[in-house]
């Protein structure tokens, strides 16, 4: 940071110090600003990238020394069942099969309960080696500081959950400085595609026109921008993951508003390790940072329009206003001119 | 309304202190209009929600609530088997015991599957016991504060296709709720802290305070001066004077200052950091508080850990109150469920404006110090050059 700003007030110096015309100052401004843009776009996009490494790193060490309580409880179940249904199988060993089947599928639906509700303190039967892999933890990392949250991968020790919540800590304001820098950032770059794109599609037949008009960014294009990439990314989700179409829509859309939901997350190969390659993880995670980009862009984007139109309307809304009350008084007065001639 | 108003108006224009009270009443309506219109519009949303997806969800029948009773009567059946075979010759406990484990782990998988495809531990048939109203209350508010816990999601097309929809008006709308409730609940902490923690109302300590604060900065003012008429000799004038913060005026008396200090403004008394920090923090464990008397099985830590989680938004959905209970349709526990439910949504909707707050309060404090330590570090690379 500090070599930052000596360059920066340095070399601003610099270049007011000398001449405009002489190229050298050209280049040394053009230097200038790439060093700021790198400093502020790329490093910070870097500091977050880092951030994510190295929360994946520390809660994959973390995470792999604790052990699977879940496995030896089911265990312990299973033998209290097997007991049951021997018990049920001395009973009914009179050859009366809808008894024992009665008897059998109550003892069943038992224990059925008790996977399910072991299941949801969080069975794998993976050990958490396996399961916290590399690209595992990334994407735990990058959902914990985007607030996604898929929540199909959770810290189960004490130190792990403490650790989360200080990397959430500060995590997210890091994640929010980098959210508000990229959209400026995208914004600045697709306001200048789209003014190039406009100013050729629209050259030719307006030559008159004032030069100064400020051309703002439909927000309809932002839209088809989105639209898009959900698509695009849904698309891609559906050939690798064989969801349907849908599924994968309801997927790119719910994590890139951040709801992350965690019914649908690429590589369910997560709990299964041995299935799915993990280049898929890594790819989701590459995809999801920038959507999110994307999302800062269109929400600067249409922050702006929607001001504009806001203004607009206040003034429709006011001049509105003034008429009806110009008209109103017009009106009494008239009756008022009525009445005097009346009486 | 609007009439009864006017006609107020009309009859009691000649006394001013009634000119106040048409103020106020005036005051009130726009806020009504403004910010408790925005709060039922938020909480009428939700529950509108939660209608929409009780009606789409609700009646779905789950092939895999089907799946799972054939598989179960399967293993019935298969249990019938081996125990016959087992009574043709002598009936072993050793032999029984082995076959019936292998059978229990291959049940167990195929359950642990089933779960995980999103079975929840029911014998209903439609998912009507998940997607009561409380559950579809919190799911919609789950979608729309981004939250996102996932112990419940839509299965149908239409469910999902319901859920992008409405997350995409419903997430607009509840950061206009946020800023907008953030907005006043700053301001009237400011006041409160303003009229209670600063003493404000009585005079005697304000007026010693604003006395101290006076002399601290003339001292400074003076420091300052000297500051830079060292300074001016050695670097560039304009420099050094972008540096200075504006501060108050010298050489007015003392007791001027102090009766314009308690006549300033109660909105521009800064809070500090540490007591937003701090609110946050009471929150937080308040809650966790409830939340680990409520559920039998959460610690302390579980429960805190659920509070932080929650109101950041990340919404793991590992811990969600009332998930345990599912999948047992007894009335009882329903109902608990059914409270649990709403103390979580209305804790959630609480805890996400008093953060609004919080923010809102810090926000000036922390730009003003990260202005002023870059403007600081600047000052000093400058010099140093």
């Amino acid at each position: 940071m500090d070599t930052y700003y000596r360059n920066g007030s340095s070399r601003s110096r610099a270049s007011s110090s000398l001449s405009d015309n002489d190229p050298r100052a050209k280049i040394k401004d053009c230097c200038r600003k790439v060093v700021a843009f790198m400093f502020t776009q790329v490093g910070l996009g870097a500091l977050v990238f880092g951030y994510t490494l190295i929360g994946a790193v520390s809660f994959m060490n973390l995470e792999k020394k604790g052990n699977n309580t879940e496995p030896d409880e089911i265990q312990f179940h299973r033998k209290k069942y097997m007991v049951q249904l021997y018990k049920v199988a001395l009973k009914n060993n009179i050859f009366d099969e809808k008894n024992f089947s009665i008897d059998t599928d109550r003892v069943l639906k038992n224990y059925q309960d008790k996977v399910v509700e072991i299941f949801k303190h969080g069975y794998s039967e993976y050990s958490t080696s396996d399961i916290w892999t590399f690209p595992a933890a990334l994407m735990f990392s990058l959902s914990v500081i985007t607030m996604i949250g898929y929540g199909n991968l959770v810290p189960k020790t004490n130190y792990g959950k403490l650790v989360a919540v200080i990397y959430a800590l500060f995590g997210i304001p890091l994640y929010i400085l980098f959210f508000l820098n990229v959209g400026d950032a995208l914004a600045g770059v697709f306001r200048w595609i789209y003014k190039k794109l406009y100013r050729c599609s629209t050259q030719p037949d307006e030559e008159s026109d004032l030069p100064p008009k400020r051309i703002i960014v439909p927000s309809s294009a932002c839209v088809w921008v989105m639209v898009l990439y959900v698509l695009a990314g849904a698309g891609a989700f559906w050939a690798w993951e064989g969801w349907e179409y849908l599924d994968s829509v309801y997927f790119c859309a719910t994590s890139l508003c951040k709801i992350g939901m965690g019914d649908f997350v690429p590589g369910k190969n997560i709990l299964s390790p041995t299935e799915g390659d993990q280049t898929k993880l890594v790819i989701s995670y590459v995809y999801i940072f920038f959507g999110l980009g994307l999302v800062a862009m269109c929400y600067n984007l249409m922050r702006e329009e929607i001001r504009e139109k806001v203004k607009n309307i206040q003034e429709d809304f006011n001049q509105c206003l003034e008429d009806t009350r110009t008209r109103i008084i017009a009106c009494c007065n008239k009756i008022r001119g009525i009445e005097d001639v009346y009486y | 309304m609007e009439r009864r108003k006017s006609v107020r108006r009309q009859r009691k224009n000649t006394r001013p202190w009634l000119k106040k009270c048409k103020e106020f009443l005036r005051q009130f309506i726009a806020f009504l209009f403004s910010n408790v219109g925005i709060i039922l519009l938020v909480g009428g949303y939700t529950i509108a929600g939660s209608f929409i997806f009780m009606t789409i969800e609700g009646k779905h029948k789950l092939k895999l609530k089907e799946e799972v009773l054939n598989n179960r009567t399967i293993f019935a059946e298969k249990l019938w088997n081996i125990t016959f075979d087992l009574n043709q010759r002598v009936m072993e406990r050793e032999h029984f015991n082995n076959s019936i484990t292998e059978l229990l782990i291959l049940y167990q998988k195929i359950v642990v599957n089933f779960t995980r495809r999103g079975y929840d531990g029911t014998d209903d048939l439609t998912s009507s016991a998940q997607w009561s109203f409380a559950g579809a209350f919190l799911y919609s508010l789950t979608v729309i504060t981004t939250i996102g816990y996932g112990n419940i999601y839509p299965r149908t097309p239409e469910g999902k296709i319901a859920t992008i929809v409405y997350a995409i008006i419903g997430m607009p709308l509840f950061l206009l709720y946020l800023s907008n409730i953030g907005d006043i609940m700053a301001r009237s902490f400011k006041w409160i802290y303003a009229k209670c923690c600063l003493c404000r109302c009585c005079p005697g300590v304000a007026k010693r305070r604003a006395i101290r604060k006076i002399r601290r900065e003339q001292k400074m003012q003076a420091d300052y001066d000297s500051d830079e008429e060292a300074s001016e000799i050695s670097s560039e004038s304009i420099e050094v004077t972008v540096s200075i913060p504006p501060v108050g005026p010298r050489d007015s008396i003392v007791s001027e200052a102090v009766t314009e200090e308690l006549e300033t403004d109660v909105q521009n008394i800064p809070v500090p950091v540490t007591v937003c920090l701090a609110i946050m923090v009471g929150y937080i464990c308040s809650g966790a508080l409830l939340f680990c008397k409520w559920e039998e099985h959460w610690s302390f830590m579980d429960a805190s850990y659920f509070c932080f989680i929650s109101l950041s938004t990340i919404g793991f959905g590992d811990l969600v109150p009332g998930d345990k209970i599912y999948g047992r349709g007894r009335d009882f526990y329903s109902e608990v469920l059914e409270i649990s439910f709403v103390f979580c949504s209305i804790y959630l909707m609480m805890g996400m404006a008093l953060i609004a707050m919080c923010f809102n309060l810090m926000q000036e404090e922390v730009i003003h110090k990260i202005q002023t330590t870059i403007r600081t570090v600047k000052y000093i690379l400058r010099c140093n050059r």
